[in-house]
């Protein structure tokens, strides 16, 4: 409404100011009226297409009001009147001219809605520039980032720091909600009641936790997001104060978030609080936390204090050995700008697609440039005339103008619905895009539009002037069949520039494209094919203990295993690509660690019998884990090649004992150490990323596992199954629901997708940048043929009479197309060296998006330019040969 | 007097009404062939205002007090009238000269 009311300010002033509100209650009236999103975005684009129409009538009544005469502004309106029926006489022409534009406009302001809705625009939180993560590294334990922080440690800084001024830490989790319908897993975050003062956000109904509900033992409360309260709830606001069970427990619900609210991700249904206390201290990392800077402190400063706060934790707790060691690991704060962590490297790649959209602006003005120069020339004629009979320069201007005008207000609307419609594709195909929620076609980018519809008008329309109203032309348009040097060469130009820099974006899409192929063509040393995967929760209270866990999971899988069309079934505490999973040192047993060096750290998983041959995965020493060893809790565990690597050097690990690493709960007291026989090697699977190094990785039986997570032990509460299935998985996964619920009907199955979505998932910004490129390096292909194509027909089409003439003396209708190729050729040529150059140049823009490709690859740059030279040559061919074919007595006669 | 002028007058002939409702009964009158935008449609009230075909009458309580009521003047509709009895004699006319089908 905002956007209307300024439009209508600008282009009827008058109108706005005798009628604007009643206009707004109007429109409102109608959009609260329409029936569906759709016909509401077609209402606006008509009513904001419409006021343009306004402006002239609207000023044309002040005129009159004023001078009493509408002289002036009637001939405005006729230039208009004319300029309209012009175009609409040479329909290819505008045709070309308005889906260049669109197209060109199209793309960037939907790229630029992207980057100014996920990259430029501020997190959705007051102040948000002040918030940061409060993670952490550690020097001895190789770690650059990513452990997050502990209870203990986020006490010290939110009870201790001076630069904070409020800090939150929170986990994620699911909770399966009973009752109330079927039974339902939904994805909940845990956090500290502080969560909302960091954040300053509060609830839209009912309030936030208490203080009280985050201390451990304190009431069970939840805060529902505005989606689930839609949802499962009518929006019912008397559903605050009631109480809904989640797995088994009450928990009162307290409030509603608003409907945009979506920390720490969108797919959060239901905040409950974590219940944490200093007693939980220093040794569990992997809590996520996030913190409000005080007012005027930088980063810098926050991290040096935090730093400070960390040395001082030897001193401050001498007993408590987690504290020492925190310390003695070198522990090191690497807190970074929330929004710098929420967007991760997409920042980058965002801003390589702008500068390519950029570029196929330019090729597009390149190509509108070439088309009004042809224009130019055949209307040379009018122009001199007008200017002959006396028309100021002023009035030949405004001739031109309004043509250059009147086509840029049909390209930008044509390019707002092209972004538009983009942004719908690209929000429903859901690319793994952080904050895609929050895209949409915003004003500011509506106002970019304006502004580069404003500068192409404004830059077309005085073109011509510049070369095309001088008295010369009068004499030049009569002579016919020549053009001067000084507008073929600009011709010349406009080419060689447009074939430059589609060069350049195909070069940059064609490193997309091999780094996209060797993505994925690295072996994730599992077999993603055919494969469901579905997690399911037990709730505390029903499954207190690890037997009761294993002998639920068992019972799981020996129903999945017998469905028909099940290859194979499993079940693991954690997939590969995705996170989750725990993490410890690792003792070997004979080897001494002497103070201040550190054990080899490893990842856990407590998987079931037979989990190797349901992933697909290989063996690669020793033997594999089946039920036997769960059922006798064998002391064994398989480990991943590169822990066999990092650990053993070369020697054979088969019947080396190893494990988790334990300090002892008191100085000085003994540990209980649970050691673990190696009985195998197993190939290495991903964790985060396709093209990562390996993390080590050691399996266990189930029953080795923990009975809950949270803790150092793999934990059972909470696990993933795999399904290895003969025909499509996506058809299993009604019979899976059901052999879940005939073990406990209460039990819900959550996070279902197949194996091949997590490896898509992992490489889904590669995907997302590559498409985006190819679209873009493909407009500009496509502009850059048109171009050749239309300037070199019109170049054979100026040139009928002389080479006419030239067939009637004999020339060879070959030699004469050879010419007309070797002409387009050359530019081509000239344009592709260029483009190289540029593309050489330019390559360390690209390079930190690209994998396994250098952006000099020689593959790429010696096919883009052949494969660009030949459609080149093929678009000069096609007029060139319509040229030769001519009748000469038919082309002398044309002239 | 254009088309979309005398459907206002049209849409007003039972009584002073709102900008909304004057457009939805335009659509409603023309079986959906005019259908003008908001801009477009005040454009038309507002030449008809100047022209004193309709004037502006105090808006209802209870009701948005952006919106604006409109109401045909007595000239408004004379010439509402006047225009309706030259489409009347277009029609005969064309019927006269059989390119307009006759009265069932």
């Amino acid at each position: 409404m905002t956007i209307y009311r300024w439009l209508l300010r600008l282009s009827a002033p008058s109108l706005a100011r005798d009628y604007g509100a009643a206009m707004e209650d109007t429109l409102a009236a109608k959009l609260s009226r329409a029936p569906s999103r759709h016909a509401r975005a077609v209402l606006i684009i008509r009513e904001i297409a419409g006021l343009p129409a306004l402006a002239w009538s609207d000023r044309q009544r002040q005129r009159l009001l004023i001078h009493g005469e509408a002289g002036r502004m009637d001939t405005l309106l006729q230039e208009i009147q004319q300029g309209t029926r012009r175009l609409w006489r040479s329909p290819a022409f505008t045709a070309a001219t308005v889906l260049t534009l669109g197209l060109a406009i199209g793309a960037n302001a939907a790229i630029f809605a992207i980057v100014e809705r996920v990259v430029i625009n501020p997190l959705p939180y007051p102040d948000s520039d002040q918030l940061i993560t409060l993670d952490h590294a550690s020097v001895v334990l190789k770690v650059a980032n990513g452990m997050e922080t502990s209870p203990g440690l986020y006490f010290i800084y939110k009870n201790r720091s001076r630069s904070l001024e409020s800090a939150a830490i929170w986990g994620m989790g699911d909770r399966t909600l009973l009752g109330r319908g079927e039974p339902e897993r939904l994805t909940t975050s845990h956090t500290t009641p502080s969560l909302a003062a960091v954040l300053r956000v509060r609830p839209a109904v009912g309030r936030w936790f208490t203080d009280e509900e985050g201390r451990p033992g304190g009431p069970k409360a939840v805060v529902l997001s505005h989606g689930l309260w839609t949802r499962r709830f009518s929006r019912n606001p008397s559903i605050v104060g009631e109480s809904i069970v989640l797995d088994g427990q009450p928990y009162e619900v307290i409030g509603v978030m608003p409907a945009g609210f979506a920390f720490p991700f969108p797919r959060v249904e239901v905040w409950t609080t974590q219940q944490v206390d200093e007693s939980m201290g220093f040794g569990l990392f992997g809590w996520n936390g996030v913190a409000r800077l005080r007012d005027g402190v930088s980063l810098e400063t926050a991290r040096a204090e935090l730093q400070g706060l960390i040395a001082g934790m030897a001193d401050a707790y001498p007993d408590d050995p987690r504290a020492i060691g925190n310390v003695s690991t070198k522990l090191t704060f690497v807190g970074i700008p929330l929004k710098t962590r929420e967007l991760g490297n997409i920042s980058r790649a965002l801003w390589i697609l702008l500068v390519a959209v950029g570029v196929v602006l330019l090729v597009a003005c390149a190509n509108v440039a070439n088309l009004f120069l042809v224009r130019t020339e055949l209307r040379q004629r009018e122009a001199a005339i007008r200017r002959a009979l006396g028309a100021s320069s002023a009035g030949l201007g405004r001739f031109f103008l309004t043509e250059s005008v009147l086509l840029a207000i049909a390209g930008a609307a044509l390019g707002t619905f092209i972004a538009w419609a983009a942004l719908q594709v690209l929000v429903r195909a859901g690319p793994n895009l952080p904050r895609l929620h929050e895209i949409r076609l915003h004003p500011i980018a509506i106002a970019y539009i304006a502004v580069i519809a404003l500068v192409m008008a404004s830059v077309f329309g005085v073109m011509p002037l510049w070369r095309g109203a001088s008295m010369a032309a009068l004499h030049e348009s009569g002579r016919g069949n020549t053009t001067t040097r000084q507008r073929h060469l600009a011709r010349q130009v406009l080419l060689g520039a447009q074939v430059a820099m589609a060069l350049m974006l195909l070069v940059g899409s064609g490193l997309m494209v091999r780094s996209f192929l060797n993505l994925r063509a690295i072996d994730p040393g599992f077999n993603p094919d055919s494969t469901l995967r579905f997690s399911v929760g037990l709730p505390a209270q029903k499954y207190e203990t690890l037997d009761t866990a294993v002998a639920t999971h068992h019972a799981i899988i020996e129903r999945l295993a017998t469905l028909p069309g099940v290859t194979a079934a499993a079940g693991t505490t954690c997939l590969p690509l995705s996170m989750g999973c725990n993490g410890n040192t690792l003792l070997v047993e004979g080897e001494d660690y002497p103070p201040g060096t550190l054990p080899p750290i490893s990842l856990f998983r407590a998987i079931s019998g037979g989990y190797f041959e349901a992933m697909g995965m290989r063996i690669l020493r020793g033997r594999t884990l089946d039920r036997g060893d769960v059922d006798r809790r064998e002391p064994v565990a398989v480990i991943s090649q590169t822990l066999a690597r990092t650990i053993f050097k070369g020697q054979d690990p088969i019947g080396k004992r190893v494990a988790s690493n334990q300090p002892p709960p008191k100085m000085g007291a003994a540990r209980s150490l649970v050691w673990l026989t190696i009985v195998g090697v197993v190939t290495d699977i991903p964790m985060r990323a396709l093209n990562e190094t390996p993390m080590p990785m050691l399996y266990m039986p189930f029953s080795q596992g923990a009975p809950r997570t949270g803790g150092i032990l793999p934990g059972l509460s909470y696990l993933h199954f795999v399904v290895r299935t003969a025909t499509r998985p996506e058809d299993h996964v009604a019979a899976a629901r059901a052999a879940v619920q005939q073990v406990d009907p209460d039990l819900a199955i959550a996070q279902v997708g197949t194996l091949q979505e997590l490896v898509d998932r992992a490489s889904a910004q590669m995907t997302f940048t590559m498409v985006l490129l190819a679209i873009a390096a493909g407009i500009s292909l496509f502009l850059g043929v048109i171009g050749i194509y239309g300037v070199t027909s019109y170049i054979v089409s100026q040139r009928t009479g002389e080479i006419g003439v030239r067939l009637a003396l004999g020339a060879e209708p070959a030699t004469i197309t050879r010419q007309i190729v070797m002409q387009g050729g050359t530019v081509s040529l000239i344009g592709i060296a260029i483009g190289l150059t540029g593309a050489l140049a330019g390559g360390q823009l690209i390079a930190s998006v690209l994998y396994g490709v250098s952006p000099r690859d020689p593959m790429v740059l010696a096919t883009v330019p052949a494969v660009l030279l030949f459609v080149a040559l093929v678009a000069c061919w096609l007029p060139a040969r319509r040229a030769a074919a001519l009748n000469p007595t038919v082309a002398l006669r044309a002239d | 007097m254009s088309d979309l002028e005398f459907h206002v007058l049209l849409a007003l002939a039972d009584g002073p009404s709102h900008g909304y409702a004057i457009g939805k009964a335009i659509e409603d009158q023309s079986v959906g062939r005019l259908d003008p935008t908001t801009g477009a449609l005040y454009q038309v009230l507002r030449r008809l205002s100047d022209d004193q075909l309709i004037g502006a009458v105090p808006t209802p309580k209870d009701t948005d007090p952006r919106r604006r009521y409109f109401a045909l003047t007595p000239q408004g509709r004379r010439a509402a009238a006047s225009e309706a009895a030259r489409l009347d004699a277009l029609v005969r006319m064309a019927r006269k000269r059989r390119l307009f089908p006759q009265r069932a």
